[in-house]
């Protein structure tokens, strides 16, 4: 799990090394490179050149020669590629974190260009799986140009970028979906595959960039899989009241002791699927029982916590059931309809409040919630009576209508007949 | 048989009605009640359509008033003031349907009064100003769909309230300024709310007292119009208005007592959610069905007409037909020489026709929204 993602790097890193001086800005500089590079029409060497358009350095000024060194003022070749110049070529793996740092790591440059932008993903690489297992020598990991590409480097931000937030997962799968890289690694490979199934997964494909991707939770030029002991602290950046309850319950020290890595336990790592209360129940999704033998005391809190949850479940749907039928009516029934929802937060709360895994706290918020449904099942059972009660006084009142017009009609003819008659 | 004394109870009322017929002119009123004849021929139904426009105003005037006692106006508390209305006021529900179910009867019924008396042509001399009356009627009777249609303070309201107060604006130099005035502002607020309901409880109402007087003294003076073809044929005689018309006509309002109170108890008018101005307008927002015509036409018409916005080509058009409408008796000189006006009876079927096309595209869903 040392690399289980390949965690995106910041086009910042990726940018190239001024090789004059790291401190000034470029003035417009003459560049060979690109005519001469487009001009051989070279399989090899004149891509890099055309995809150098919308590349964010070259925007800024930043020629190819910053990180290949070289004459670029020169259109002939030997004197362009001049090592006496500088020339170094096609920079190696184990050269372009340092490479790109050589900016990226300058607070005084990069502050020119962007004075919010980082200045310690260097240092981050370094402390990451990636980095570490680099400066082993082993040369198969990521490194700045592996995410961010090397040429035609965009902004984070452009969705057309390897590590725009949408195109993370897939990034990293380059390489992590590599049977053969990973396996190399002792890693598993399909990583992707489970993510795909997970509910953040999902989320995002709606459309919900805030849910996780890969560096949510490995990081990104820090990319490292979270400890055992942190994946809860790593999970409550986003699930804070879950991460919190469950800190407070007696599984966390347990969970230390025996070596579970918290959350994960429970819900997965990558196929983190929409949970349910079935996670609490003896079935093929219990997930209690692989610890808690069936009648121990844990076992039964878990029984008892479900049969809580579902009673306060079911008894809202019936309720709700019951305020649709008369708001369908047309019965004004908005004010239950608002009450009613804080059945549902009771629920949401109670389902959080497992986390606590005390009987006594999830019966609690159950209670509120029940309260809550019957007061809401009563008002829409009287809404239902008032239906019946207006159409049964319609049907009185159209009688009583119908008879009036009947006696006039009666009426009406009567004194036809007389004028008619005299 | 023998005439029984009156009981002492019955001779005690019947000498209050003497007391106040002696000083009101009973005896003069019941002279004009029984000399007032309504004239029986084939189109004798459509004489009903006036006196059903004015039950169904009346049960306007009283169903308002019943709810002026709970609703609040003010952008805080009158959608709630309404929600308690319709949930917690013994009847309330009731009260609040009908008045809304009827104002949309009450706008049909004064169209329908006003199409038979055009294609009857019940204007002609000497009935213009009855004619004018009436239009004008119609115009404030449009007004309190207009103004009322805010006052539950939910989100439709709001919306279409915003679209409608801006139609006003495209009109040149004193648009902006009346859309302004309408508003109380420069936008749809509570000011909006207070300015609409004022407009709606009282500024109408008195207008209308004044005009439907004028109307309703001009129908006694000249009494009811006989079409010209009739007068030609001749009638078949005359039906004494009290009891006789009155009784027919008192049918036709129990039947829609009856019909309002069906709608209010298995279709009660709904409520909506209240109004947020923060939150973007939502999909179908559309008028009440007898702007959606003019609703409809607004969309179609192009941004330029002419080197002139489309909008104000628009309002410019709806003001012309508003005064042809009004002027029509003094126009159709024809119909006031006794002679036919076929001209004028093609071009309100044309109108008809076109308003009638707009209004169902302004109500098919996939067509509703018309042009951008």
């Amino acid at each position: 799990m040392r690399f289980v993602a390949a965690a995106p790097l910041l086009a910042a890193l990726a940018a190239p090394l001024p090789a004059q001086t790291a401190s000034t800005r470029p003035a417009a500089p003459v560049n060979n490179c690109i005519e001469c590079h487009l001009a051989l029409d070279d399989g090899r060497v004149s891509p890099p050149a055309k995809s150098m358009k919308d590349d964010v350095h070259a925007k800024n000024g930043f020629t190819c020669v910053f990180c290949h060194g070289g004459d670029a003022s020169k259109d002939d070749q030997a004197l362009a590629h001049d090592p006496r110049k500088g020339f170094r070529g096609k920079p190696s793996p184990r050269e372009i974190p340092e490479l790109c740092g050589k900016c990226h790591a300058d607070a005084e440059l990069m502050k020119r260009y962007n004075p919010g932008r980082r200045v310690d993903q260097l240092a981050e690489y370094r402390s990451s799986g990636h980095g570490k297992a680099l400066a082993e020598g082993d040369t198969a990991v990521a490194q700045c140009a592996s995410c961010h590409g090397a040429h035609g480097i965009l902004p984070v931000k452009d969705l057309r970028s390897p590590v725009a937030s949408p195109n993370v997962a897939k990034t990293c799968n380059h390489c992590h979906g590599d049977a053969k890289l990973m396996g190399s690694h002792k890693l598993p490979s399909d990583v992707y595959a489970k993510y795909a199934k997970s509910v953040h997964f999902k989320a995002r494909e709606k459309g919900d960039l805030s849910a996780p991707t890969c560096n949510s939770c490995h990081g990104n030029h820090g990319a490292v899989p979270p400890e055992v002991g942190s994946v809860a602290n790593v999970c409550g950046t986003c699930h804070v009241v879950f991460a919190e309850q469950f800190k407070l319950s007696p599984h966390w020290e347990a969970f230390k002791d025996m070596g579970l890595p918290g959350c994960v336990t429970c819900h997965e790592n990558h196929a983190i699927l929409k949970p349910s209360d079935a996670y609490l129940a003896d079935g093929p999704q219990g997930r209690c029982g692989s610890c808690h033998e069936k009648g121990s005391p844990g076992a039964v809190a878990a029984a008892t916590m479900l049969a809580e949850l579902t009673r306060l479940d079911s008894e809202t749907r019936e309720t709700k059931a019951i305020v649709r039928r008369a708001a369908e009516a047309g019965m004004e029934v908005s004010r239950v309809q608002f009450e009613l929802g804080k059945a549902d937060e009771s629920l949401v709360k109670a389902r959080a409040d497992v986390h606590l895994f005390r009987v006594s706290a999830v019966q609690k918020t159950v209670g509120d919630g029940l309260a809550v449904a019957r007061k809401a099942r009563k008002d829409g059972q009287k809404a239902l009576a008032e239906l019946d009660y207006r159409r049964r006084g319609l049907v009185v009142s159209l009688g009583l209508i119908a008879l009036a017009i009947a006696a006039l009609i009666l009426k009406i003819r009567d004194i036809d007949r007389r004028r008619a008659s005299k | 048989m023998s005439s029984a004394a009156p009981s002492p109870g019955t001779a005690r009322l019947a000498a209050a009605l003497s007391w106040i017929g002696d000083r009101i002119g009973w005896e003069d009123l019941s002279h004009v009640a029984a000399k007032k004849e309504v004239p029986i021929h084939r189109y004798t139904v459509f004489y009903y359509l006036g006196g059903m426009a004015l039950f169904l105003f009346s049960v306007q005037v009283a169903t308002g008033i019943l709810l002026l006692l709970y609703y609040r106006p003010s952008a805080t508390e009158a959608f709630e003031s309404v929600q308690y209305i319709m949930a917690e006021v013994p009847f309330g529900w009731l009260v609040r349907s009908i008045h809304s179910w009827g104002a949309n009867l009450f706008v049909g019924v004064v169209v329908l009064h006003m199409l038979s008396v055009f294609f009857l042509k019940a204007y002609r001399e000497p009935r213009e100003i009855t004619w004018i009356s009436g239009a004008l009627l119609l115009f404030l009777t449009l007004g309190f769909g207009f103004s009322g249609y805010l006052l539950p303070w939910n989100t439709l309201a709001f919306f279409a309230t915003r679209v409608g107060t801006d139609v006003p604006a495209q009109i040149p130099w004193i648009g902006p300024l009346l859309s302004r005035i309408l508003r109380g502002g420069a936008d749809v607020t509570g000011a909006t709310l207070s300015r609409f309901y004022g407009i709606h409880v009282a500024i109408l109402p008195a207008t209308t007292t004044v005009l439907l007087g004028l109307h309703l003294v001009m129908v006694q003076k000249h009494g009811m119009s006989v079409p010209p073809s009739i007068e030609r044929e001749g009638t078949r005689g005359s039906l004494r208005f009290f009891p006789d018309f009155l009784m027919r006509d008192m049918v036709g309002w129990l039947a829609a007592v009856g019909m309002l109170a069906a709608l209010a108890a298995f279709l009660p008018w709904e409520l909506g959610k209240k109004a947020d101005p923060f939150s973007p307008a939502p999909a179908g927002i559309r008028p009440e069905w007898y702007f959606l015509s003019m609703f409809q036409a607004l969309k179609y018409l192009p941004a330029k007409i002419l080197g002139i916005p489309g909008e104000l080509v628009g309002v410019v058009f709806f003001g012309l037909v508003a005064a042809v409408l009004v002027t029509v008796p003094l126009l159709d000189r024809g119909a006031s020489k006794g002679r036919s006006s076929p001209w004028w009876n093609r071009l309100a079927v044309l109108a008809l026709v076109g308003a009638a096309i707009l209004t169902v595209l302004a109500l098919l869903p996939a067509r509703g929204a018309g042009p951008a």
